[in-house]
């Protein structure tokens, strides 16, 4: 029994002595709380934004900020404080969706790749090879000049699909070492089928460097959403920072509120975005 | 008792590579009895890992199993479907390996991963029935403290221990055959003896035989009833345990047993085999072992040596072992 007591002190797996390196690190705490306080602002922002963000207040446009106005109007009256809070859901959004395509589709052809090798392997390592010449930006830029329609879905699939090359390279290189070890051997001696060994014995050893490129792609995500507001080529409709961005920066000498909140919310989603994931790299110990 | 449970025909095993194509085994003859261990001995490098994983039909590109049969209860594996053999493996033939260190999961708990071996090939068991199954295995294998152990992980367990969980895991479905690829090497030697006296009491119990891979001689010698002699990816001496320890006659085996430290017998000196393993990209014609053999004649390096059985179950792959009769032992 004393010797368990002993081996209580070492139980520790893998995910706690990460979670102990990184609750050590100040700058990784710096980008989870910006982070959390992202989810929450995108989860609760109907309550949080003291007016309707589409609301127009007429005979108050350009107001400066104000006890009434936060951070003022914009162009059009409308509140940004609100404005900038109901933008969090749209961002977190366009990252979350877009990183799920990339995460799905990465993992299952990366895996594959990895995995089997051969000619499945050269197949789907060429397809990533042709997408990553692809700029995400100036296909976004060319889909929505040719479409009528410009929709958020349209940008987040497409971001998707374009991104997971990145991750099936990343997610191939895990399974391309972990194949050799023996406990893969193991368990295929004892009858179990690839799609087990696959999914079941390597996904969650490699699942280390997919939480890391995942959390990383998120912050790519909602730049990229962010840039073709901001460039005037996003979702009309929706509520976005970069389209704050894009109609405030003409007035930025006049009523300098109007770019600056928004810009500010962008340059700190992203840099808590990426701190997080570089503290999560640090604290898994993910060479990537 | 001398009912064959597995029997190997002209197998060959190539893996084609950039440098050329490796004949890592190459037509091997090999008969395993029901109950019974065979070991098989060779130095390092001379296909016994390749022949082992043959009979799982494990071998993965660049390798290639090109000709030959194995006959294992009176099946084909080797024209067996792939479906077919999934359920072989764990089912009939089950294997455990030389690093127990690694061959379990890092991320699953010991439980998780005996649950899964069970549940593999006995699908109608309940959930309380597998955990009772793993408790007996554990039990079975000298795990001491079964239900605490089970939601232990991989690394808060020795190196004997795991090698014990992978034996409970290799017999966790009651197989025919274990193949036991040097299952001690990594361990120290008094755990060495305690997983060999296990493995040899499990045979009994669970009705098993056992195909044990090794380069140790001291090994075979404590468990193996037949011994096959493997040199550079070919069988050349097939008999009994004792025989091959007191009775052999091909010149390598001879080699091989001179080259074992004595503790009977003052030795300044290690007899060792002049030469090296010759590379199996390009073995020698004729016997493989006839450059570094002391016997060799011209005819040696021209012929490939056919079977001979010298006596009843002792089978000898040298065309001179007839003449070479007196060297004695």
């Amino acid at each position: 029994m004393e010797n368990r007591n002993v081996e209580a002190g070492g139980r520790s797996s893998l995910y706690s002595r990460a979670l102990r390196r990184f609750f050590r690190n100040r700058i990784s705490l710096l980008g989870l709380a910006i982070v959390l306080i992202l989810v929450f602002v995108a989860v609760f922002c109907p309550y949080l934004a003291p007016y309707n963000p589409k609301k127009q207040f007429w005979g108050d446009e350009w107001a400066k900020p104000s006890s009434k106005y936060l951070f003022g109007t914009d162009d059009l009256g409308r509140d940004v404080y609100s404005r900038v809070l109901w933008g969090a859901r749209t961002s977190l959004m366009v990252g979350i969706f877009s990183v799920a395509i990339i995460t799905v589709l990465g993992v299952f052809l990366g895996s594959i790749a990895g995995y089997f090798g051969g000619v499945v392997d050269q197949i789907i390592m060429r397809v990533t090879d042709i997408i990553l010449t692809i700029p995400t930006l100036i296909l976004l830029l060319l889909i929505s000049s040719i479409l009528r329609t410009r929709s958020l879905t349209i940008i987040m699939g497409v971001i998707g699909l374009l991104g997971w090359p990145a991750m099936a390279r990343i997610v191939r290189s895990q399974y391309l070492s972990f194949k050799e070890q023996t406990f893969v051997e193991a368990a295929k001696t004892i009858g179990t089928s690839d799609m087990g060994i696959i999914f079941k014995h390597i996904l969650p050893n490699a699942l280390s460097p997919i939480i890391v490129v995942a959390t990383l792609r998120i912050a790519t995500a909602i730049l990229t959403e962010a840039s073709l507001s901001f460039l005037g080529f996003g979702d009309p409709t929706a509520i976005t920072w970069g389209l704050m961005l894009h109609r405030g920066h003409l007035a930025v000498r006049s009523a300098p509120w109007v770019a600056i909140i928004p810009g500010l919310a962008i340059f700190i989603t992203v840099i808590g975005l990426n701190l997080l994931g570089d503290a999560l790299r640090d604290a898994l110990d993910v060479r990537l | 008792m001398s009912e064959p449970l597995i029997e190997i025909r002209g197998l060959k095993t190539f893996f084609h590579t950039d440098d050329g194509t490796v004949r890592a085994v190459e037509d091997v003859d090999l008969i395993l009895n029901k109950g019974e261990v065979l070991g098989l001995v060779g130095e390092s490098g001379c296909g016994k890992s390749t022949l082992a994983l043959s009979i799982m039909r494990l071998i993965q590109r660049p390798g290639e199993i090109l000709e030959g049969e194995i006959v294992f209860q009176g099946k084909d594996l080797l024209k067996l479907s792939d479906g077919e053999m999934r359920l072989v493996r764990g089912g009939d033939i089950s294997m455990i390996f030389q690093d127990p260190m690694s061959s379990l999961n890092p991320v699953y708990t010991i439980g998780d991963q005996l649950s899964e071996a069970v549940n593999t090939h006995q699908k109608d068991l309940k959930k309380d029935e597998i955990r009772e199954t793993v408790f007996e295995m554990l039990d079975e294998v000298g795990i001491p403290d079964a239900e605490l152990r089970f939601s232990d992980y991989p690394f808060q367990f020795s190196g004997g221990m795991r090698q014990r969980v992978m034996i409970a895991m290799a017999l966790s479905c009651k197989p025919k055959l274990l193949i036991a690829d040097e299952p001690t090497t990594s361990l120290d030697v008094t755990i060495q003896a305690q997983i060999l006296d296990l493995m040899r009491s499990l045979m009994k119990t669970f009705d098993t035989s056992i195909l044990l891979i090794t380069h140790n001689l001291g090994v075979v010698a404590e468990i193996a009833d037949k011994v096959a002699v493997m040199y550079a990816g070919k069988v050349v001496e097939y008999g009994d345990s004792v025989t091959i320890f007191k009775g052999h006659r091909h010149p390598y085996t001879k080699a091989l047993m001179g080259s074992i430290p004595r503790i009977d017998v003052k030795q300044d000196k290690l007899e060792m085999i002049p030469g090296t393993v010759p590379s199996l990209t390009n073995p020698p014609p004729g016997c493989r072992f006839s450059p570094r053999c002391i016997y060799a004649i011209e005819d040696c390096s021209k012929i490939v040596p056919p079977l001979i059985e010298v006596e009843p179950g002792h089978q000898v792959w040298c065309i001179r072992v007839h003449e070479l009769e007196d060297w004695g032992s």
